[in-house]
């Protein structure tokens, strides 16, 4: 950045040759559209992103080929999606440009932004018809989202805490050894399906019938858990507070690529499966927003796919992706149908209606 | 200032005084003399205008606590109801967060005066020079690290695998969990508030001439009894001062229960930013901000109710 | 004179601070019971060092202090009887008059039932009966200074300290204020050291003057022994000695730059001894014509080189070319006639041998 002249002919130079390959990566988009029609290019574009392992990843596999193929920088705000939310939530209602262009998100929380009317909708995007199902989300109309990749919340543990070999249920946690050793989310997301087989109920018992899964909360509860969020697992590990915890796979592959000796399972009652996504608020101009559904068309072709989620080490939403090394086969990394048999996969719009309900039980239980 | 003409012609005046009398004169025609008695109003425009813009803040906030998130369209009601105070009266857990973060700054305050007390006398009344800089800036230096950067230092001093217990192990005594517990929250707070509180301390000391503490010594008191019957009730606007703005800091923190506290030690402000950001639920978020705002003034009416506002020393007195 | 009459004993009692001097220097006196002392000298003459040694605040480095017969080094100032009166009062803001005269009786754990009275007697007794109740930023200066008195004697001491408590008044003030504590003192008895740089407050108060300077105590005498007999040129100075003559001893007199003067030797001292004569200005005559001086035992004339009007009386200096490099100081009273001399106009003077006192230039 200190030599403006070398950045500038380094820019042109990248953008003239991006032009023939990126005609071929962006393959099925109509050459017209992309060498005669196209809108003006904005300077940059800000999509949200989660800082640390994630955005490294993102921007690798997909923010950086985006520049070179089409010129235009993009600039990562790492804002916390939950605080970015209302940002985006009061632009929209104000008729102000939002504040970010691309938000990448949970799709639970994506979805409260969809049923608030303030999402574009991106059926129009031409990769789309390459991708399998877990790219669409469920019950909502159209691809006010688009989904990225799947995620599990994990058993991720210490070897040397469990000499018998890995742990096989949840309820292997009650073990008084593991009194303050135990960390989860602190609305307890991703523990509480499992949570509710755990105390003895089934799926079909959510949203309506929950008391198993609180049961088993309160019995969790007495082993006094560290609750934290997605940075916290990932340092607690490498500082031996905890030896085990519910967590996305990502924060325990970040710690074992850390040199943190760290394995995890997916014990018999299951683990939650979710996806994150993509989306675009209401309300930017309309050439930027061109560009915003471009980048998320790039983020769903295999190429993109395969360099971003080797960096998360999740499963993504085109088929034929090569794993991650070591993570062929592995329980966080389902691909096959018979790989989701013990994945629980519970509906968005069930989630987004129940889930501050489950949040404040929680924390009644854990605030105790 | 050389080829001076007119009437001064013949007398050099000073260059200062030339100065003066042009920004005197450039003054009275922005703000002429007949202006004057508004003087005191024109110096008080901005902080009334900061007032007034927090004020508008908090109606907006009052305004939103009265409508009730729709879960199937993310959107306010439309209509007015009291619903998030109801919610908040029926929960077990915020009553138990409001308890915890009343009970969590009262110790704090406790705390703090216990600690702050005895390092603002020995700083205003030591006749060392190098004993007074080196108190200073022991009490500076962690005061210009952010609260934040501080917290995470506890993290790593008091952690599992940290200084503390590294210690603990080597005189034999088994690693054990110093963190997220209430002890370390308010233990944390303690340690933020304590420059606070010895600022507000030192000045309230220095007040007291030694030969007062001297006199009560001739007169028969040993020091316990000049501590407790003439240097505390002396240093008294100073303990309230410090005992007003440690609580209501401490009440209001956020950042010590939600690095120290380890996820189950909210106060007041974790609640609200869970509804605001957590949940989305910017009503009941509103309620309990205003809940937390009132509690606070509640307290600080209480102290001025019980010791009087002239105990901080303001207003005049001969 | 009876060892039961003794309050207090001072021996050889020394401070050294480490700056070089000593701040006192092996200072020796006694007091007897119910007697009125004043340690009179300029700041820095180790006077209040010597006052907070006896209260307990610092402890000498040599010497012993006793209190009717008992050392006290070892005793801190609340375990020693003593009442004190500061400099600046020291009053304890916070509390009414009548809470600060009960103060010293609850700290010494008097008998709560008798405290009361006791405190209604003191303050009666320092004319504050009917302001027991006011806070103390209520009182005037003079009520303050009087609370602090009560406050001091209220729990009869054996020993009543006051550390300049008037010097900071106005002087109307301070001299009723003299009078006030000479009163109280007289009416309860209590032996006092009090502490002063103002020679008039010490010959007006006291029964017993110490002259310090200089961290020792030049003389030890009653008010008019000091005012007629000073030890030394630094105590005549002191006590109001304005006009000094350097030159050498002759029989009866001194010899200046050849001038002779008529003066009384204070000590025995040889002939040709350097010494220094001392004169006060109300002691020199001072008349228009040689009649008017002749009486005098040395009659000079000079020149009238300032005048200044003091109101009750007229201030002359004058230079006497017999006494080169000397301004004479006189005092001139007369009702009619306060203009009675121009500046520059020549006058006679002179004096009586027995009022120029001549001591050993020994500084």
């Amino acid at each position: 950045m200190t030599n403006l002249k070398g950045s500038v002919s380094r820019r042109t130079i990248l953008r003239a040759g991006a032009m023939t390959g990126g005609a071929a990566m962006l393959g099925t988009l109509p050459a017209t559209r992309l060498f005669a029609q196209e809108p003006e290019k904005p300077s940059e574009i800000i999509v949200r992103a989660w800082g640390g392992e994630w955005v490294e990843a993102l921007k690798k596999g997909v923010s950086d080929p985006f520049t070179e193929m089409t010129g235009i920088a993009v600039r990562h705000d790492l804002t916390e999606d939950n605080e970015i939310q209302p940002k985006v939530w009061a632009a929209v209602a104000q008729n102000r440009i939002p504040p970010i262009h691309i938000n990448w998100d949970t799709t639970t929380n994506a979805t409260k932004s969809a049923l608030r009317g303030v999402t574009e909708d991106l059926s129009d995007l031409s990769n789309l018809a390459e991708t399998t199902d877990l790219a669409k989300p469920v019950g909502l109309e159209g691809y006010p989202i688009v989904n990225t990749y799947g995620y599990v919340y994990v058993l991720a543990y210490r070897p040397e805490a469990f000499p018998d070999g890995p742990p096989t249920s949840w309820k292997d946690l009650l073990d008084p050894k593991f009194k303050g050793r135990i960390a989860l989310y602190n609305d307890g997301i991703g523990f509480h399906f499992p949570a509710q087989v755990a105390g003895g109920g089934s799926l079909e018992g959510i949203p309506d019938d929950m008391g198993p899964c609180w049961d088993f909360v309160e019995q969790m509860k007495a082993q006094e858990p560290l609750l934290g969020e997605d940075p916290d697992f990932t340092a607690w590990f490498q500082n031996d507070e905890i030896d085990a915890a519910c967590t996305i796979s990502t924060n325990a592959l970040a710690a074992k690529r850390n040199g943190v000796p760290i394995e995890w399972t997916v014990p018999v009652e299951g683990c939650k499966f979710d996806t994150d996504g993509l989306w675009i608020p209401k309300g930017l101009p309309e050439n930027e927003l061109y560009w915003a559904k471009q980048y998320i068309n790039f983020a769903i072709t295999a190429q993109a796919q395969q360099t971003w989620l080797d960096g998360l080490g999740l499963p993504g939403v085109v088929p034929g992706l090569t794993p991650p090394e070591g993570l062929a086969g592995d329980p966080s990394y389902p691909t096959e149908p018979e790989d989701f048999e013990h994945l629980i996969r519970i509906s968005s719009a069930v989630q987004v209606e129940n889930e501050s309900e489950w949040f404040s039980k929680f924390k009644e239980i854990m605030q105790g | 200032m050389t080829d001076v003409t007119g009437p001064e012609g013949k007398r050099r005046y000073p260059l200062r005084w030339h100065v003066m009398d042009a920004l005197e004169g450039a003054a009275g025609v922005l703000w002429p003399r007949r202006m004057a008695p508004f003087t005191g109003w024109l110096l008080l425009a901005p902080a009334l205008l900061l007032v007034a813009v927090l004020v508008l803040g908090m109606v907006q906030i009052a305004e939103s606590s009265l409508h009730t998130l729709d879960r199937s369209t993310f959107l306010p009601s439309e209509d007015y109801t009291l619903e998030n105070y109801r919610t908040v009266a029926d929960s077990a857990t915020y009553l138990k967060v409001i308890w915890r973060s009343l009970y969590g700054s009262f110790l704090t305050v406790v705390f703090t005066l216990i600690l702050a007390f005895p390092y603002s006398y020995i700083l205003v009344r030591t006749n060392s020079a190098f004993t007074r800089k080196a108190l200073l800036v022991a009490l500076f230096l962690p005061f210009f690290i952010g609260q934040v950067v501080r917290a995470y230092g506890w993290l790593i001093i008091l952690g599992n695998a940290g200084l503390v217990n590294d210690a603990l192990e080597l005189i034999g005594v088994e690693r054990q969990r110093l963190l997220f517990s209430f002890p370390t929250v308010v233990f944390g707070l303690v340690q933020y508030m304590l420059p606070f509180a010895v600022l507000l301390l030192a000045p309230a000391l220095t007040a007291i001439p030694r030969e007062v503490e001297t006199a009560a010594g001739s007169l028969g008191a040993n020091w316990a009894r000049v501590l407790w019957h003439v240097v505390l009730p002396m240093a008294r606007p100073g303990l309230i001062g410090a005992t007003l703005v440690v609580s209501t800091l401490s009440l209001t923190d956020f950042a010590m229960p939600a690095m120290l506290g380890g996820g189950s030690q909210d106060f007041i402000a974790n609640a609200i930013y869970d509804q605001f950001f957590r949940t989305a639920d910017q009503g009941l978020g509103s309620a309990l901000a205003l809940l937390l705002v009132a509690i606070g003034s509640l307290l600080v009416g209480a102290i001025f109710a019980a010791f009087g506002a002239g105990t901080l020393a303001m207003g005049g007195r001969e | 004179m009876e060892e039961t009459a003794l309050t207090v004993r001072v021996h050889d009692v020394s401070m050294d601070f480490g700056s070089g001097t000593k701040a006192v220097d092996s200072a020796r006196f006694d007091l007897e019971t119910g007697r009125f002392l004043t340690v009179l000298g300029p700041s820095g003459s180790g006077k209040t060092t010597l006052l907070h040694m006896i209260a307990g605040f610092l402890k000498p480095t040599a010497g012993e202090i006793t209190i009717n017969g008992q050392p006290v080094d070892a005793l801190p100032p609340h375990r020693r009887s003593i009442g004190m009166v500061f400099q600046k009062l020291a009053l304890f803001p916070h509390m009414t008059a009548a809470e600060n005269v009960a103060f010293p009786l609850k700290m010494r754990r008097w008998n709560p039932k008798g405290i009361p009275a006791r405190v209604s007697d003191f303050l009666d007794l320092v004319k504050l009966g009917d302001y027991r109740d006011r806070r103390i930023h209520e009182l005037s200066g003079g009520q303050q200074q009087r609370v602090a008195i009560a406050r001091a004697l209220v729990f009869e001491p054996e020993l009543l300290l006051l550390d300049e408590p008037l010097a900071a008044l106005d002087r109307k003030l301070r001299e009723e204020m003299q009078l006030e504590f000479r009163r109280i003192q007289k009416e309860l008895g209590v032996t006092t050291i009090n502490v002063t740089h103002d020679q008039r407050e010490a010959l007006v108060v006291s029964d017993e003057i110490i002259v310090m300077d200089g961290g020792k105590i030049q003389q030890k005498a009653t008010p008019v022994a000091l005012y007629q007999q000073p030890a030394n040129d630094f105590v005549a100075g002191f006590v109001g000695v304005s006009t000094f003559l350097d030159g050498s001893a002759t029989e009866g007199g001194v010899e200046i730059q050849g001038t002779r003067c008529a003066g009384t030797h204070m000590t025995d001292i040889a002939a040709g001894t350097p010494v220094r004569g001392g004169i006060r200005a109300e002691q020199i005559r001072l008349g228009r014509s040689a009649q008017a001086v002749a009486d005098c035992d040395t009659r000079l004339t000079g020149h009238v080189s300032d005048m200044i009007f003091e109101g009750e009386r007229l201030l002359y200096v004058l230079n006497c070319p017999a006494l080169p490099g000397v301004d004479i100081q006189v005092y001139y009273h007369d009702p009619d006639a306060f203009d009675l001399f121009e500046i520059g106009s020549e006058v006679h003077f002179g004096w009586r041998a027995r009022d120029l006192r001549i001591f050993r230039a020994a500084r």
